[in-house]
């Protein structure tokens, strides 16, 4: 298991917002995350990728606890330089990109392999192109993110997110926040990586993309996993109702 | 006394001036980035301490801080205050605009997204790392306009050091003036003035230029 989130909890004051939360990902498998606005998926990628503390239930890593709960029933994490390695197995892609403005495309792939995981300059930007080229906007290197449409600034965030090499990334609606006519640039690039079995996790409303990519869905709905499996069955043969529902307003 | 004899007294006054206006600058750029990064700090108290001296030092006449810092150790302590008039007029005006300018960077830092901040963490930035390299160049661009303001206000408000009888250019071009029933001074330390300004926004003006490059 790259990653296994175990009968999470979280709450934001009284209001529980993730309510024993269990599942995992093996290596090379793609998962996606439905579920109407408001379910709790964005938290819980954000629990996952420590941007947010959990309140109950364990976190693991490469098989390796990153947080749990302790005797008292408290939730403890790792030390801070410890989590600081569960951080770096994990990549985390934002619906609203969050390039670094003031660095151009080259740099916002190669400041934090650089200075966090001081790799060398050189190798870093080679690695950097190498992605660039991938993602098909390797002329852009030396452009700043305000000169690139929005599914070009997506993919420079894919690519920065690839280039510090993490077991597993995760998709928070990566095409949300993008004109149609751009998603399609992004879902390719996305697609293309699970076709080379990066271990991913996609949280989406492409229903067509996830049904087609991903090995497994989960459908979240009011902070719980309603149904989880093989994407044809949740999508052909939803078991529960609320995935009944839920889905009958994407058919349309 | 002749224009020439004049400008020369003068330029003195625009050197101490000058003086003034340098090392408060050279304390309360930096030390504002400590009270504005105090005033977010983690526990009540220091946030409530640097609150109260931030209200204490807009809330109060710049020239009655400078009176209290030079004449206070004399009333409180009785200690000797030769000597001290010079000091007395830096540690006053670089606490007070050490307020000021933290109250600047503080509205820069809340106002670049939270995403910024989320994206460093996630790749693994400390928090010093993130704040020197992803936060700090971006305050930077946006808090210009309001700095080139604040630092010309200061040009202009170093002639409160006459309250403590420093011989800057503005109490010199009065002295002059009223010595020589001339009206000549005040049109020198004006244009002084103005030029020390003009000078400041386009120093300014250069370094919002090479910054221009994002957006
Ligand atoms: N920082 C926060 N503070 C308080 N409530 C929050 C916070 N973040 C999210 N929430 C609440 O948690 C719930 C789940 O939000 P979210 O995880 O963003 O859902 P989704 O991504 O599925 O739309 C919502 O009710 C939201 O209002
Ligand atoms: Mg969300």
């Amino acid at each position: 298991m790259i990653v296994e989130m175990k009968n999470i909890c979280k709450r934001f004051g009284s209001h529980e917002v993730l309510t024993d939360i269990s599942f995992g990902v093996d290596s090379g498998e793609v998962v996606s995350i439905i579920g109407p606005s408001g379910s709790g998926k964005s938290t819980l990628l954000r629990c996952a990728t420590f941007l947010e503390t959990i309140d109950g239930g364990e976190i693991w890593y490469m098989n390796e606890r990153a947080a749990g709960t302790d005797t008292s029933g408290r939730v403890e994490y790792v030390p801070q330089k410890d989590l600081h390695r569960f951080r770096s197995y994990c990549g985390l892609v934002f619906q609203q990109f969050n390039l670094f403005p003031h660095y151009s495309i080259l740099r916002n792939l190669t400041d934090a392999p650089i200075h966090v995981q001081h790799r060398s300059r050189e190798e870093a930007e080679d690695t950097a192109m190498d992605l660039l080229r991938k993602m098909g906007i390797a002329d852009k290197a030396k452009a700043y993110p305000y000169q690139l449409s929005g599914g070009q600034q997506q993919r420079v965030a894919i690519a920065r997110a690839l280039a510090m090499r993490p077991e597993i990334l995760f998709f928070d609606e990566p095409t949300s926040a993008l004109d149609p006519e751009l998603t399609g640039e992004v879902l390719k690039v996305i697609r293309q990586l699970a076709e080379e079995h990066m271990t991913m996790v996609v949280v989406t409303h492409e229903m067509p993309f996830a049904k087609a990519v991903s090995n497994r869905v989960i459908f979240m709905d009011g902070g719980v996993i309603v149904e989880q499996g093989d994407p044809y069955e949740v999508f052909e043969n939803p078991r529960e109702e609320r995935t009944k529902q839920f889905l009958r307003v994407f058919e349309r | 006394m002749t224009f020439q004899t004049m400008l020369a007294t003068m330029a003195v006054g625009m050197l101490r001036t000058f003086g003034v206006f340098v090392l408060t600058l050279l304390g309360s750029l930096p030390l504002g980035m400590v009270v504005a990064l105090l005033k977010k700090s983690r526990f009540a108290l220091v946030r409530a301490l640097v609150g109260a001296y931030i209200s204490i030092m807009r809330g109060t006449p710049l020239m009655l801080q400078l009176l209290v810092w030079y004449f206070g150790p004399y009333y409180l302590f009785g200690w000797s205050i030769s000597g001290w008039r010079f000091p007395a007029i830096v540690l006053g005006f670089v606490l007070n605009y050490a307020a000021y300018f933290a109250e600047i960077y503080r509205g820069g830092i809340e106002s670049i997204p939270v995403g910024q901040n989320e994206a460093a963490v996630v790749l693994g930035y400390s928090r010093t790392q993130t704040f020197m390299r992803i936060v700090l160049p971006q305050v930077v661009k946006r808090i210009m306009p309001s700095v080139t303001n604040e630092v010309i206000t200061l040009v202009k408000d170093t002639s409160l050091a006459f309250t403590l009888a420093y011989q800057e250019v503005f109490s010199l071009a009065k002295q002059i003036s009223a010595s020589q029933t001339s009206f000549m001074p005040f049109l020198i330390a004006g244009v002084f003035y103005f030029v020390a300004n003009y000078a400041v926004e386009f120093g300014m003006g250069l370094i919002e230029k090479v910054l221009d490059y994002y957006r």
